[in-house]
Order: structure tokens, then C-alpha cells, then sequence
């Protein structure tokens, strides 16, 4: 099964882009769920997107790639 | 964090975030003061999450009064406390630096041994992001220059957290200088390869040892901090060229690895030190002078230095650009070396 990881509506305030700074697993790992995966920023704050469920990560999102809040970042096969 | 061993990666930011709660889980000795390293988790993000866990006894945020509380963090270190204190820019060090340089790195010898001063005073160092003047400096050299004080600057997140653990635990004060393009804080102009798998576990790095990050057989790159990484690119640009480069990671300036240094440059004769502190009398000529005090019958060429020109640090982002260290300065030097011969 594959499960999307989006960013998630209420991660900041505002309707504000934000940056993926930092993936913290590569692709193709394997994470658990609640693990962080990766940091997003916005207006020079940092937010964590965390896993929501385990499974096998594929990025769908590079660093540096802007997103809004309910993008698709990555998904994880379980 | 559960993930499977050897794949999480951390920032430097949150290296040393992990390592201090780590210690002070085991040691209540250890506490935490400066600017804004409270709820906020640090200007560059390296406190973050300690205050939810230890509270506002053991994470204290202070008014902007350096000298008070770099101070305070002497004398409660020379009382058997472990603070670790910080001073949010190392540019207004010159607030402070009593307190540093003539009471923290003194009062061991003072005291003939008898007050102990087991400190880190962590501070944030480099530009890039155009923050001008007073907030872009490394200052690497005027530290390491007076005596003691142990002083070390990571380029990654698993150097970062282990050299973060030994600073604690060191009975002497250490000077942690993490530069602010490494601490996966994107407004500060990332370098992603500080981003490095990291060990959920506490482990040491050796405060004192410098790290062959590349094998080379042709030219040695000297660096520290987000130095490291314009070596490797740098040596990546060479590779392509057919120059096999070999990059060594200070880590640590004092104590300093000398050896490591001689030993890369007996074996490649040549030696580039790229250094984004002031060009005089700073790190890039004392690491020079180690090689040629010691034996410059090894030097098959004169040694580069690629470093900041001595100006204040301008704010124009072209400006600024123009002035700092980077991979393409480095393999015109090299460039330059052969071409001398």
C-alpha cells in the first residue's frame, strides 16, 4: 500500500510557500511511523514533517523545491 | 526516532541539540543559558526541544548582557557546574571576552589546578547570507590564538554531535564554533553536506584530531568548517581534471593536529589552506608554518592559502560573494601552484 506524505494544513500559519530545507532519510529508506523525514521553512522558521505510517520512503520533493500546504512531498510503501 | 541504524540523517543544529539533552539526561550538572535558547530552541535552531524537556532551571534564556552571563557560566563551571552558555554571534565576543580569555581559560592555571573550568561556550561564526559586518565573521584564529581554551569547528552533523558530547564531558572550557551555513537553516544558505547520517546513541569524537575526509595523492586541502565542503568540491573539480586532491577537516584547532596535516603534505608536496577567518595572522599561516617549521624539504611547490581578504565583511551580496572562499577560488590557486613551477 502506498500512503502519501503531504504537508500538513495546519503545520504554519498563513497561506505562506514554504522550502524544503533538509530530507533526513534517503530516498528509498526505511522509516517509522512519528520518525521526522524532513524540514520545511517558511519565512526563515523551520517545521518538521514527521512520518504517517511506516514503510519504505520514495521523495517525491527535492530540497529547495517550494511547497504549499497540502502538497504531496513524498509517499511510503508499506 | 526508531529509524533503522546508519540511515537518519540530522542537521548540525539538531546534532547538537541531541547531544546536549543526552548529557543532560545523565548528568545534572549540565545546563544551558544565552539569547533566546529557551522556547524559541536558538537562533540557529541547536536548543531546540530542550527547554520542553528540562524546564526553565536548566534552559535559561538571559537579557542581552554577555558579560553577565558568560560570567555567571565561570563561576558556576569553577563550582562544579557543566554550563553551556552562548554567545549568539561570535562578532560581539568584544563585550564579553574578559570573561572568556581572562577569567574561563585562566583560572585553571590561576589556581594551580585546584578550580576547574569544564564550560563550552558555543557560538555561531561565518557569513554568506549577507548579514554584514558584525554578524558574518569567523574569528577561528583569534580564539584558538589564546591559551587555555580547546576549540573546535565542525563541518557535519556526526562530527557536530560527537564533538558537542566531548566538550561536555571535557573538564576544560571549549569553544564550540558552528558556522551558520551548516546548521540546515535554510535562510542562512544551507550546505546540504552537513546533513550526514548520524547515531541515535552518545558517542565521542576526539577533541583534537583532524579527519581525512578525502584520500589524494596530489595536493592536500586544508579546511575546517563550511570550508570542508568547498574542498570537496573543489576536489571534485580537480578529479575531473585528472588532480587527485586529498581534503583534511581540521575539527579542531586547539588542540591541533599537526601530525595529520604533515603527514598528508609529505605524502601529496603540496598544500592549500582554505580558511574563511581573515587572511593574516590566522589559522591558514599557523598550519602553513606547522608544515615548514617541521620539514619544507617535503614542499614541491610554495603553500596557498585561499582566505578572507583582511576587509570588514561587506553587506552587498556580490560583495560578499566576491570576498568568501569557495571551490573555484581554490582550483585557481592549484591552478596557479603548477603553474609557478
Amino acid at each position: 500500500m502506498t500512503t502519501p506524505i503531504t504537508v500538513p494544513e495546519n503545520l504554519w500559519d498563513g497561506d505562506g510557500e514554504g522550502v524544503i530545507t533538509a530530507w533526513l532519510v534517503d530516498d528509498g529508506g526505511q522509516v517509522n511511523q512519528g520518525d521526522l523525514v524532513a524540514e520545511v521553512m517558511v519565512e526563515k522558521a523551520q517545521y518538521e514533517i514527521e512520518a504517517p505510517v511506516s514503510g519504505v520512503l520514495t521523495i517525491a520533493k527535492q530540497e529547495d523545491e517550494v511547497v504549499a500546504k497540502g502538497t504531496s512531498i513524498a509517499s511510503l510503501e508499506t | 526516532m526508531n529509524t533503522v541504524t546508519g540511515s537518519r540523517k540530522l542537521t548540525i543544529a539538531r546534532a547538537m541539540a541531541e547531544a546536549t539533552a543526552q548529557e543532560m539526561r545523565q548528568d545534572p550538572s549540565v545546563f544551558v543559558m544565552g539569547e533566546d535558547v529557551g522556547p524559541l530552541g536558538g537562533v540557529f535552531g541547536n536548543t531546540r526541544g530542550l527547554h520542553e524537556e528540562f524546564g526553565s532551571e536548566r534552559v535559561r534564556d538571559t537579557p542581552i548582557s554577555e558579560t553577565a552571563f558568560i560570567g555567571a557560566a565561570v563561576g558556576a563551571a569553577s563550582d562544579g557546574m557543566r554550563p553551556i552558555v552562548e554567545l549568539m554571534f561570535v562578532d560581539f565576543f568584544g563585550v564579553c571576552m574578559d570573561a572568556i580569555y581572562n577569567l574561563m581559560a585562566k583560572n585553571t592555571y590561576f589556581s594551580g589546578g585546584k578550580v576547574k573550568v569544564p564550560m563550552v561556550l558555543m557560538t555561531s561564526t561565518g557569513g554568506g547570507y549577507s548579514d554584514a559586518g558584525q554578524h558574518s565573521q569567523c574569528l577561528y584564529g583569534t580564539f584558538a590564538h589564546l591559551p587555555g581554551m580547546k576549540v573546535v569547528v565542525p563541518s557535519n552533523a556526526y562530527d557536530a554531535k560527537g564533538l558537542m558530547t566531548a566538550a561536555i564531558r571535557d573538564d576544560n572550557p571549549v569553544v564550540f564554533m558552528y558556522h551558520k551555513s551548516l546548521q540546515g537553516m535554510g535562510w542562512l544558505g544551507t550546505e546540504k553536506g552537513a546533513t550526514v547520517a548520524t547515531p541515535e546513541e552518545p558517542y565521542t569524537v576526539e577533541i583534537g584530531k583532524a579527519s581525512v575526509v578525502k584520500e589524494g595523492q596530489d595536493l592536500t586541502l586544508v579546511s575546517l568548517g563550511a570550508g570542508v565542503h568547498h574542498c570537496l568540491r573543489a576536489a571534485k573539480a580537480l578529479g575531473e581534471e585528472g588532480f587527485d586532491a586529498e581534503v583534511v577537516d581540521l575539527r579542531s584547532l586547539v588542540p591541533l593536529d599537526r601530525e595529520t596535516v604533515r603527514a598528508s603534505v609529505a605524502k601529496t608536496g603540496r598544500l592549500i589552506v582554505v580558511d574563511e577567518d581573515y587572511h593574516s595572522y590566522g589559522v591558514s599561516g599557523e598550519i602553513i608554518a606547522s608544515v615548514a617549521e617541521h620539514d619544507p624539504a617535503c614542499l614541491k611547490a610554495a603553500p596557498r592559502r585561499v582566505a578572507y581578504p583582511d576587509i570588514p565583511i561587506p553587506f552587498a551580496p556580490t560583495m560578499e560573494q566576491w570576498a568568501l572562499p569557495n571551490a573555484d577560488k581554490i582550483v585557481a590557486a592549484f591552478h596557479q601552484m603548477l603553474h609557478n613551477n
